[in-house]
């Protein structure tokens, strides 16, 4: 009988099934995209982790009260407005009638609850710069920094709101399985490493997207991706292989979508007196040591050997439009490659016969990581800066470099920036060490400058967002001069999708289903 | 014959205490799990928080006696990535695995065997030789280029076969399962060829050894004097002689498949476990890496006795003690 009912129920499922489908064959036309991605997401739920395909999806299923365009201009979100009632206090106003994927409507409450759950989880670095939160009434949200902070939205674009009721009967482990959101789309179907379908949310407060449906596969190898791509099995791939790219180009059924990414390759150096790997005393305590090595790497000779073309050498540490970029001023143009140049600047500093240390970098998080350390080898072997290579993957490296950096010296990483601010990367960077709670926790070269630091301390106590840029534009003018870290390259990002699919790709590297379209 | 299987059952308990120890220990060399999921200028505080919540904070020997008690309580730990049962992940995508092992499998011994007893049979024929060098090629040919071979020529080319992914799947007693649908089979022929290759030229060389190895004993002669046709020699007479090494192979590849198809799993993005070792040991997400390679021993363990009554089966003077 339990068998039967079933199969009744299949048979009523499949007849709905059927004229469902029916009926929206006669309206429109369904669009539906498939996405090669490089890897299954692990979570969907965006308390438990950071990592790209997860933040993909997060971002497909759940809103934040800030949005963040392609271009990370940040905007209104699921707050349609919001203003300073004092220097440390902001009222948001939240959108009305907005619901959840299951009907429940979007309160101030959840924005509370959503605060209070981040603080307790793996990521309550989302609101490090949240003191308190009130919901004022239902529509209205009181949040408080510990000090004034000029950019707290730009934060909170982070901050993906949960449904209070719908998150606390679940629980953390089946909201990975289960998510429950606002966003423009909602879960149909994940099948673990095989495909991720996602549906419209009818309901959703931004308007529908133009694409219904929208399945994320996971295509590891970058060789299959491609193949994938040119058997029509997905429309669009994400990070095509470099090698690949005049194959795909040379279809006229194809394009290929490039842009720089936020994400600046960096070489951090130590300063402090003694240093893991280097005899006796840093030469990088030098100011002229350190520009000696910066003048001696050629990006432009790595971008074309070793990324070829595909990277975007950077001018400074933040990309231009960020706050506490400089117009103008650009690295390269300040240090152009000259080895005779460097060479003097080494001897004049003392070590006319240059001097030993190890390189740490990664073999597994960068575009071609490893062979970017191989090629600064050789160029640091002209000046006589002998590099000892020490490349390992990245589960080892990021404890490896943790600070206090008791095994580096020289550490090749990369940072991007995506609230847009120069100010909590250089906070976290350049600020001096141990000097105050929440800073220099990732300063790896020991850099301490007391110019910097009262800089950034202004930065981050103004309300005033232009005072705010013009502190860390002084910050980064004295970054450029002191050089405790040289900024290569913006790696490039390479989508490659069918004709006919409009892909606007995001500086975030988020791929995004709701501004894409088909024909 | 019970006592041989509380041997055997004492020895696997062995293997896996061992395995789970090695393995628990040589994680910690392969990197630190919070680093994979906290951002990378995470501060102190945060790293701590992560490391508390993942149950990270406690020293290795503390978390191993933790792994231990609770999976002497059927509880086998929480991958600290997915955060979810390490178990689930695993057993969720072994069916997939399994299923492309035996289509292998499957088409490694129908091809291996009927080969290997001609080319033994015949060693000086062309055809004979024409077989063998073909076989070298199929042990030499590494398998990810043979995969993309295949997809470039059947998948891109020729667009005969899809270039990756598992296709549609129905449901048997509760496992998602691909052969039972025409789309699922159309999908399992590239990564299934591919991982077959290897083993049906080893299975084909074995036969073909043991084959020749019989060929020249007395009772080989003895039968065709007696009148028996030359394929009843073969295959009755010879074949099950020539047999007991080939099987030992056999099970020794079936299990290695199962284990180790990572290379296949990942250019035919089929979603398979051995695609989930190699993620996790990219994320030292070490409760998934220890489980699976404890599955992996047990396969084994499992198999290798599955072998050894085959061996009883073939050759009724070997007895199980």
């Amino acid at each position: 009988m339990k068998y039967l009912n079933r199969n009744m129920w299949r048979i009523g499922a499949l007849g709905a099934t059927f004229v469902l489908a029916s009926a929206g064959a006669t309206l429109a036309q369904e669009k539906a995209v498939t996405i090669g991605l490089t890897s299954d997401p692990s979570h969907l739920y965006p308390l438990a982790g950071e990592e790209l395909s997860s933040n993909i999806m997060y971002y497909h299923l759940y809103d934040a009260l800030v949005s963040r365009s392609p271009e990370l201009e940040f905007g209104p979100g699921l707050a349609e407005s919001w203003e300073n009632v004092d220097d440390v206090t902001w009222r948001f106003k939240l959108r009305e009638g907005v619901t959840f994927h299951n009907g429940n409507a979007f309160t101030a409450a959840d924005v509370v609850y959503t605060v209070e759950k981040a603080r307790a989880s793996i990521r309550p670095d989302l609101v490090a710069n949240v003191a308190s939160v009130k919901a004022v009434d239902d529509l209205t949200v009181e949040i408080t920094t510990p000090k004034p902070y000029a950019v707290l939205p730009n934060d909170l674009a982070e901050l993906l709101i949960l449904d209070e009721e719908y998150t606390d009967q679940t629980g953390d482990e089946k909201m990975d399985l289960m998510p429950m959101g606002t966003g423009p789309y909602m879960l149909e179907e994940w099948i673990k490493e095989e495909k991720l379908v996602l549906t419209a949310f009818g309901d959703y407060w931004g308007g529908a997207p133009a694409i219904q449906t929208v399945t994320f596969r996971p295509i590891t190898n970058p060789a299959t991706r491609t193949a994938a791509l040119l058997t029509g099995e997905v429309d669009v791939i994400q990070d095509l292989a470099v090698r690949d790219v005049d194959r795909v180009k040379s279809e006229d059924r194809f394009q290929v979508i490039t842009r720089p990414s936020l994400l600046n390759v960096v070489l951090a150096m130590d300063t402090r007196e003694k240093s893991p790997t280097i005899e006796g005393k840093n030469p990088m305590t030098d100011q002229r040591v350190r520009e000696a090595i910066a003048r001696a790497i050629d990006m432009d000779a790595i971008n074309k050997i070793v990324m070829n073309g595909l990277a975007t050498p950077s001018a400074q540490f933040v990309p231009e439009a960020h706050l506490g970029f400089v117009d103008g001023m650009d690295f390269r143009e300040m240090y152009p490659v000259d080895i005779e140049k460097a060479k003097e600047l080494l001897a004049d500093a003392g070590y006319p016969d240059g001097f030993t240390m190890t390189l740490d970098a990664t073999n597994n998080r960068y575009v071609n990581d490893a062979q970017i350390a191989q090629a600064l080898a050789s160029m640091l072997a002209k000046i006589n800066v002998n590099l000892e290579l020490n490349i390992m993957p990245k589960s080892n490296f990021w404890g490896y470099i943790r600070v206090p950096t008791e095994n580096s010296s020289l550490i090749m990483s990369g940072w991007d920036v995506p609230s847009g601010d120069a100010g909590s990367m250089y906070g976290a960077l350049f600020y001096s060490r141990d000097k105050k709670e929440g800073y220099g926790q990732v300063n790896r070269g020991s850099y301490s400058n007391a110019e910097m630091d009262a800089l950034l301390d202004k930065a981050d106590s103004t309300p005033d967002i232009a005072k705010r840029d013009e502190y860390l534009q002084e910050a980064t003018k004295i970054l450029m001069a002191d050089i405790p870290m040289i900024p290569m390259h913006y790696e490039q990002d390479v989508y490659a999708a069918r004709k006919g699919v409009t892909l606007v790709p995001r500086v975030d590297k988020f791929i995004s289903a709701f501004e894409m379209d088909v024909d | 014959m019970f006592g041989y299987l509380l041997k055997r059952l004492i020895q696997m308990l062995l293997v896996l205490w061992v395995v789970s120890v090695v393995v628990f220990m040589m994680m910690s060399f392969t990197g630190d799990p919070v680093f994979m999921v906290v951002p990378i200028d995470a501060t102190d505080a945060e790293i701590a928080q992560a490391r508390r919540i993942l149950g990270l904070d406690q020293s290795l020997i503390v978390q191993y006696w933790k792994f231990l008690t609770s999976l002497l309580q059927g509880d086998f730990g929480h991958s600290y990535v997915f955060r979810q049962p390490a178990m689930t992940l695993i057993l969720e995508r072994l069916p997939a695995t399994v299923e492309m092992v035996l289509v292998a499998m499957v088409l490694a011994i129908v091809f291996a065997i009927p080969l290997g007893v001609y080319a033994g049979a015949n060693p000086n024929g062309r055809l004979s030789r024409a077989i063998m060098s073909a076989s070298l090629l199929g042990i030499s040919l590494p398998g990810f280029w043979v995969g993309m071979v295949l997809i470039y020529l059947f998948a891109v080319n020729w667009g005969i076969f899809p270039s990756s992914g598992r296709g549609d799947t129905a449901e048997v007693f509760g496992f998602r399962i691909s052969l039972v649908t025409w789309d699922g089979w159309h999908h399992i022929v590239l990564p299934a060829v591919t991982l077959s290759l290897g083993t049906m030229a080893i299975l084909l060389r074995m036969t073909r050894a043991g084959m020749m190895e019989v060929g020249r004993q007395d009772y080989m002669k003895f039968a065709r004097a007696k009148g028996a046709t030359r394929r009843d020699v073969l295959y009755k007479h010879g074949l099950k002689n020539a047999l007991i090494p080939v099987v030992t192979i056999f099970g020794l590849q079936l299990g290695d498949l199962i284990a180790f198809a990572t290379i296949t799993e990942t250019i035919f993005s089929w979603p398979g476990m051995g695609k989930l070792l190699i993620d996790s040991i990219y994320r030292a997400d070490r409760p998934v890496i220890v489980v699976y390679l404890m599955l992996v021993a047990v396969i084994f363990v499992v198999i290798n006795f599955l072998v050894d009554l085959v061996y009883t089966l073939i050759d009724p003077r070997i007895t199980l003690k």
